[in-house]
């Protein structure tokens, strides 16, 4: 090598293999930037699209959709249900979040003390939510939900209760975000546990020399010293929560109060639940929405994240 | 520091894609509307779709479909739940790939039709001649037919004939609605329990809601009117009685036939297709007409699928001469028959439904419904999608309604939109 480039006549060669370099850079990064702009851009330039125009089966099959800008944007935050689906959304996001991480938490921090000698047993089941398929645990949590011969109203029933009509209209929305907490508790359990564990033991042996009770060490080392990570558990939280379709749909087809922007996108889109009129359009409209939320709470996150660097 | 330098290219790609966003124009050509059987033939490999994934491979059904494919050819099936089926007949037809034979769900015809999505009869060669003409009416689209059916199902009332004698109730006497009503009360108070139904949010509901929502003399044309409420009550009213269980709310077709074959319930609104099921009960079941409000028999929805030939971009008529061998095989001569016993559906034409009934009494009972069933898109046509959409709405708000008539009429006149 080194006597090649000794030998190497004096020509205008770094240009020249600097644009080999350059087009090798490229060749690496060509597969993900393709990947990108196929799964990625491509869809959401394609559902931005369908938005702003509008689309039937008809001209969805045939084309000629023709552009109505914001048209329809305008026709479903102007639906009388939109602001009753943000209400639903915003309860069932922030009652779910707040409670997986807070009982995750909890978990967390009681197998992290151990001392516990079937803690491992425990955590294994606290799993189970999470790698179970969601069609598994949505269906069964909907047979226990049953009003006439449920078993959780049988439960009731023991303990002096009126039976509960879980999946009625009204009651919907609370019955599918106890759900969802039960299967976003393992997530926020394992990352927090995780959490829980990089943060130095000489810290709370310095604090208790200094006479920090269990609940000062809580509130001032641990619950700092988790920031980071709790971040990350309530961002990526919001996001599922936000997105979550399945176990809805499976529980109660987005009927009376459990209807989301998620749920109801999904049922405009495929013509599914109450009404078999595809709205391709609005669809996208509150999908885009949706997307912009997500969006605007990533931002915020990021914007934490650096001030907490700085 | 260095990721501030990611927002101008952020902020470019945003616009870019906007852009894009608002130039491309869905300009995908059109299907051609070309093609005629007479002047294909057909091919080696047959594509056919239907909405029953619960016959699988090497099932009966699969076979029958199977044994339809003309010399020379084979038959590919792929089986879908009917909304799923739609839409992927729909990106299909639109991408040029639809399969040469689809069953589709008949209140979905008008709108396949209006989307510029099937062929005609009469250019994909299939045969309509002998068909009822209530069962036909579906698949009519300005005087033009597309596909035919081939069988139709059809609801009755089932009855447990054993717990129905304990309660001491003649299952003659339910003639309306207040017999009705009045069979449930004393079934009941025997310790029995009433009626199991579905109620479940979209079509399903909706075609189990119709023959009380016709029977009391309501019209798809004015969803809201006093006789629909008054439809609505009267299921309203079951659960609020405590005679219907609550699941009917969420209960599909299946479920609400499951509740039935436990021997509680006195009665069941289920279809034809359980009828080979309900001998094979633990108890004795009967079946009487669903009655309508003030007597008579109620019109119950047509129920069953139209064979249909997909449009066809390329080749349409090789595609075409494949879709009407393989229909005619399924709807015509000897295999007309096994088409509709293996599906437990009673045939569209009449000769072929005699015979049915001749081999099998079990059928006789169902013979009247079907031949009174009413098309439920015959009067609105591509329309009717939305006005079930309103009435599933409806039916969820009044079964949850427990029997409040205040709620209930609410219901009905808050349904509808978006």
């Amino acid at each position: 090598m080194t006597t090649a480039t000794t030998e190497a006549p004096p020509r205008p060669a770094p240009t020249r293999r600097r644009r080999a370099r350059e087009w090798t850079a490229i060749a690496f990064i060509a597969p993900l930037v393709i990947y990108l702009l196929l799964f990625y851009a491509y869809p959401l330039v394609a559902n931005v699209s369908m938005s702003l125009h509008r689309f039937d089966r008809g001209t969805f099959v045939n084309g000629g959709a023709p552009f109505v800008g914001l048209d329809v944007y305008g026709e479903v935050v102007d639906n009388p249900r939109f602001w009753t689906v943000v209400r639903q959304t915003a309860a069932f996001t922030v009652a779910s979040l707040a409670f997986q991480y807070l009982l995750g938490l909890a978990a967390a921090v009681f197998f992290h003390r151990g001392g516990f000698r079937l803690a491992a047993p425990l955590r294994a089941a606290l799993l189970i939510p999470w790698l179970l398929p969601i069609i598994v645990s949505g269906t069964t949590w909907q047979w226990m939900m049953n009003p006439d011969n449920g078993i959780l109203n049988a439960a009731f029933g023991v303990l002096g209760l009126d039976p509960v009509w879980w999946l009625s209209a009204d009651n919907a929305l609370t019955s599918v975000t106890i759900v969802n907490i039960w299967l976003g508790i393992p997530f926020n359990l394992v990352i927090l546990y995780s959490g829980l564990q990089n943060i130095p033991k000489e810290l709370y042996e310095a604090a208790a020399i200094d006479g920090a009770g269990p609940w000062q060490q809580f509130r001032r080392i641990t619950l700092p010293m988790l920031r980071p990570v709790s971040l990350i558990a309530l961002l990526l939280g919001l996001v599922y929560t936000l997105k979550v379709v399945d176990v809805i749909w499976i529980m109660t087809l987005g009927t009376g109060t459990s209807q989301t922007l998620a749920t109801w996108a999904y049922g405009m889109a495929f013509g599914k639940g109450a009404s078999g009129v595809i709205r391709y359009s609005e669809a996208s409209a509150v999908g885009t929405v949706l997307l912009l939320v997500a969006l605007a709470f990533g931002m915020l996150y990021t914007a934490a994240q650096r001030k907490q660097e700085n | 520091m260095t990721k501030r330098t990611h927002w101008p290219l952020a902020a470019a790609a945003a616009l870019a894609l906007s852009a894009a966003a608002a130039c491309s124009n869905g300009g995908t050509p059109e299907p051609g509307a070309e093609g005629n059987a007479e002047e294909g033939s057909t091919t080696a490999e047959i594509a056919f779709w239907d909405p029953y994934p619960q016959h699988a491979e090497g099932s009966a059904w699969d076979e029958h479909v199977k044994s339809c494919a003309p010399e020379g050819s084979a038959i590919t099936r792929t089986s879908a739940p009917q909304t799923d089926l739609f839409n992927q007949l729909t990106t299909a037809v639109k991408e040029g790939t639809a399969p040469d034979v689809v069953l589709l769900d008949n209140p979905m015809m008008p709108e396949a039709v209006a989307a510029g999505m099937l062929a005609t009869a009469e250019q994909s060669g299939i045969d309509t001649a002998g068909v009822d003409a209530n069962l036909l009416g579906p698949g009519v689209v300005d005087g033009e037919a597309y596909g035919v059916p081939f069988g139709s199902n059809a609801l009755g009332l089932y009855y447990n004939a054993d717990l129905l004698a304990a309660s001491g109730v003649d299952p003659a006497s339910v003639t309306d609605w207040d017999s009705l009503n009045a069979a449930l009360g004393q079934v009941a108070d025997g310790g029995g329990k009433g009626i199991t139904f579905s109620g479940v949010t979209g079509e399903e509901g909706v075609f189990q809601f119709l023959p009380w929502f016709w029977g009391a003399g309501a019209d798809l044309a004015d969803p809201a009117s006093a006789e629909a409420v008054a439809a609505g009550q009267l299921l309203s009213d079951w659960i609020g009685e405590g005679y219907a269980p609550r699941s009917a709310a969420t209960d599909n077709q299946s479920a609400a036939w499951d509740l039935f074959l436990t021997g509680e319930y006195a009665f069941a609104e289920n279809g034809s297709w359980f009828a080979a099921a309900a001998a094979e009960a633990d108890f004795e079941v009967g079946v009487i007409p669903i009655p309508a409000k003030d007597g008579g028999v109620a019109p119950v929805p047509t129920g069953g699928e139209f064979a249909v030939a997909p449009i066809q971009s390329e080749d349409a008529s090789d595609h075409y001469a494949n879709a009407a061998a393989v229909i005619a095989c399924l709807t015509e001569g000897e295999a007309a028959l096994q088409t509709n016993e293996t599906l437990g559906y009673l045939s569209a034409k009449a000769d072929v439904r005699a015979e049915q009934v001749a081999a099998n009494p079990l059928w006789e009972p169902w013979v009247a419904a079907v031949e009174g069933a009413q098309g439920r898109t015959t009067d609105l046509g591509s329309d009717y999608v939305g006005v079930s959409a309103s009435l599933s709405e409806a039916i969820t708000a009044s079964l949850n309604a427990e029997g409040d008539p205040a709620a209930v009429e609410t219901a009905f006149q808050d349904a509808g939109g978006f």
